[in-house]
């Protein structure tokens, strides 16, 4: 058993882990972090293997180890997710991330207020939990910058301090600058996707990636092989924290990351204040970091389970649970795609950075008007692969095909081998509401390889809310794919109803007050101020974007938080 | 009736289950397997001959065997091909080498599931048996075809654990995985997949052109593991 003493421990080195430990470190901060999974290199990610790293997730969690259960809701016994698509290694989930780089939008901070504003407090969904987030687009801007020109996000801005831009996103909220990169080059899928949404008025872009388009602070621009989410870069060019921020951090010497490491209890003493944390080696030893300050990093799952494991007899509903929050109000995007496949016209849709490369964002959070629809919020749509990446095994395990093909034998061979390099994907991801009977809790009778309860998922999107939702952008997504011209357009159907969905968000909500959420807006916990909670745990609504940017410039806004007030006067922020 | 260890069936006069397994012959001669109609009786003859001597690498399904028997081996290779099946110029499961990725596999990342292959073969041993008084590598191509739709769509006797379905659906994903994944998994024999499909493998980079032409991509070569493992080690 290890013995560590440090100023900071940080448990998880992914998007914000890692930005916090080179921010921290810079200052001069010691800083510890415990990372699950291996420390890989760019030289692990070439060659290219679509089986080893996508269908058998490598650079994911193996959820035969890292079990999480799920269930429709609290009458029914839960079974395991088969699937993680969150990180396990040194980067998290940058390593392997398709790199999309959105900031919200105004109103995604403010969804009530806005709400009200537009439609009176009676379009609030009935059962709904929805809340203005504790921080604004305005605090969080400056953070958002810092993180697009630190790490590297190639884009075109579609409004600069409220000018609206042709070619970049106009429904952006408004930046101060352009991004530090050109976008990334359009393909044939792109520009038929550009074209045909053009047609029907909306307003296409390529959308933003934390994908180098040319050579930036000693990394090389992409090389567009394809092989890119579930993928690590083989040239560096991803901007992934795993070659951006953490050799930063070593450079510092202030910095260790303890790979193999399994958290398993944030300790805290009998006044209730954190005292460091518990992990597990790979060797099975039982070890213990001693900590000032402890900082929570890892995927939305071990926030909200650790902290339940963590109770005492001073904290018995858990850690930073005084609120009754903890584990509550769990998001995920609903994914509807439909496919498109062409005649004659080939979209080679392997070839590239694969995920959501150029979108429209007219449908998304308040950016049309709700009025007769009898609903709230919206969806990002854009044009991809068919699963989450374009190789033929991603492809045909993920695309069912159109009606009146078999999914075997010799037509369906003929239908794939004639199709395969002629598909893709319109896909949406539609923004879920938070509902607090939508939970993380610890599952009484499963346990994962560490012999800890698993985290336990509850949760059904079929809400009124959602279902007119789905119903609405998934027919929006089948005009887009009819005005293409293509000889097949179907819906996929690719998940079962109700079912949790992508970019799991929730469970350690943000706030303004310590009845009403389960950290403060630097991300600190009300009950323990020196135990900092980070990540998209803490959004209290998930917006129709993908929320990694998001993260990282939450990470810099609270590195900013602790570096300048905190480390000099340790105690509660607000 | 006909069980699996038994060696002769009167309509296939010079074809049993132990010549299917022959050496590198085995590829060709259980693409025989299933054509065992009194009135394909002479075409067999014709393949059969074709065995002796392989014309093409297609013909040659090597084996490595390090997992399945003699017996479920050339059953994975009949179903396989049924859900992905070879014709002139379009290889199939079979040419691609799909059993063996599968029984590589079987005893090396998927080792967890041996015990959920012995049972599913045993449900469809016992389903063909009920169904044909046959193993499924001596139906025709007609019956192994009711068989996979009768699994398809959870109909099938005979299975307890997995359910036809379960088995069904496991088997078809791991066609898609030997045919597509790379050569060095023992599976995607000469790229016969990514020839199938217009794949060209692990390109280490497109140009603007590729991504722009709307053209099927046909720069050669295509790029396996070994191969651009090669060239690194050679800078």
């Amino acid at each position: 058993m290890a013995k560590i003493k440090t100023e900071v421990v940080i448990v998880g080195a992914g998007a914000a882990g890692a930005i916090l430990a080179a921010e921290l470190c810079k200052v001069g901060m010691k800083v510890v972090a415990l990372e699950r999974g291996p420390k890989l290199k760019t030289i692990d990610f070439n060659p290219h293997d679509e089986l080893r790293f996508f269908q058998r997730q490598d650079t994911r969690p193996d959820p035969k180890k890292s079990v999480v259960t799920w269930r429709f809701n609290t009458n029914m016994k839960s079974q395991p997710l088969n699937s993680m698509s969150y990180g396990n290694q040194v980067g998290g989930g940058t390593v392997h991330y398709g790199a999309l780089s959105w900031r919200n939008h105004e109103d995604d901070f403010r969804v009530r207020s806005a709400t009200i504003e537009r439609y009176g407090a009676g379009f609030l969904p009935e059962g709904s939990d929805v809340t203005d987030w504790p921080i604004s687009y305005a605090d969080l801007e400056p953070y958002y910058d810092k993180a697009e020109y630190d790490l590297g996000v190639s884009g075109r801005a579609g409004n600069i301090n409220g000018q609206k831009i042709a070619g970049g996103n106009i429904f952006e909220a408004p930046r101060k600058r352009e991004f530090p990169l050109p976008p990334l080059r359009t393909d044939v899928a792109s520009e038929t996707f550009d074209k045909a949404t053009k047609n029907l008025g909306l307003h296409p872009f390529i959308s933003p990636r934390a994908i180098l388009s040319e050579p930036y602070k000693g990394r090389p621009g992409c090389t567009y092989c394809g092989f890119c989410q579930t993928f690590g870069c083989h040239v560096a060019a991803k901007s992934s924290t795993l070659v951006n921020k953490i050799p930063e951090a070593e450079e510092t010497k202030n910095f260790t990351v303890i790979t193999g490491a399994m958290c398993y209890r944030v300790n805290t003493d009998s006044a209730g204040k954190a005292t460091g944390v518990a992990f597990y080696g790979p060797d099975g030893s039982d070890n213990q970091v001693e900590a000032d300050l402890v900082i929570l990093a890892p995927f939305v799952y071990d926030n909200v389970r650790l902290l339940m494991l963590s109770k005492t007899s001073v904290h018995q509903n858990g850690l930073s649970n005084s609120s009754g929050l903890l584990g509550k109000g769990l998001m995920t995007h609903i994914r509807p795609s439909v496919f498109v496949a062409f005649e004659e016209k080939k979209m080679n849709i392997y070839m590239g950075p694969n995920a959501q490369r150029h979108s429209i964002d007219d449908y998304n959070a308040d950016n049309f008007d709700h009025k007769d629809l009898g609903f709230i919020r919206g969806g990002q749509i854009s044009i991809g692969t068919a699963g989450q990446q374009g190789g033929p095994i991603g492809a045909a395990i993920n695309m069912v095909p159109p009606p009146g093909i078999p999914r075997y034998g010799s037509a369906y061979r003929d239908w794939y081998a004639k199709y395969f390099a002629s598909h893709m994907s319109v896909g949406l991801q539609i923004e879920d509401l938070p509902y607090l009977n939508q939970t993380i809790d610890l599952d009484p009778d499963v346990r994962d390889a560490w012999g800890l309860p698993a985290p336990r998922i509850t949760y059904d999107w079929r809400r009124p809310n959602e279902l007119k939702s789905v119903a609405f952008l998934s027919k929006k997504i089948e005009d887009i794919g009819k005005a293409m011209n293509a000889k097949y357009v179907w819906m996929g159907d690719r998940a079962q109803p109700g079912a949790p969905g992508g970019h799991h968000t929730g469970g350690t909500r943000m706030g303004t007050r310590p009845d009403n959420s389960v950290v403060n807006k630097y991300c600190q916990s009300w009950d323990i101020p020196n135990l900092f909670v980070v990540g998209s745990s803490t959004f209290p609504t998930m917006s129709g974007y993908n929320s990694t940017l998001t993260i990282e410039a939450q990470a810099y806004f609270v590195a900013d938080a602790i570096t300048k007030h905190y480390r000099q006067a340790p105690g509660p922020l607000v | 009736m006909e069980k699996k260890s038994q060696s002769q069936d009167s309509q296939k006069p010079e074809l049993d289950r132990r010549s299917l397994l022959i050496g590198g012959a085995l590829g060709a001669a259980a693409s025989v397997a299933p054509m065992t109609s009194a009135q394909s009786a002479p075409k067999i003859h014709a393949q059969h001959e074709a065995v002796q001597q392989p014309k093409s690498s297609h013909e040659t399904h090597q084996r490595q065997g390090v997992f399945l028997n003699d017996d479920d081996y050339a059953t994975i290779i009949a179903f396989t091909e049924r859900l992905m099946p070879g014709a002139p110029g379009k290889p199939g499961a079979r040419d691609a080498n799909v059993a063996n990725y599968i029984d590589l596999a079987l005893s090396g990342f998927l080792s967890d599931q041996q015990y959920f292959y012995r049972q599913g073969l045993e449900g469809l041993e016992k389903h063909c048996q009920s169904q044909y008084q046959k193993s499924f590598m001596f139906l025709t191509i007609v019956q192994q075809d009711s068989v996979l739709a009768a699994m398809d769509e959870n109909k099938a006797s005979g299975f307890t654990w997995p359910t036809a379905k379960a088995f069904f659906e496991k088997l078809r994903v791991q066609t898609i995985e030997g045919l597509f994944s790379d050569p060095v998994y023992g599976g995607n024999k000469d790229f016969a997949g990514w020839k199938l499909v217009g794949f060209p493998g692990a390109q280490p980079f497109f140009t603007e052109d590729d991504m722009k032409n709307g053209k099927a991509f046909t720069r050669e070569p295509i790029i396996g593991m070994q191969q651009s493992q090669t060239r690194a080690r050679k800078g």
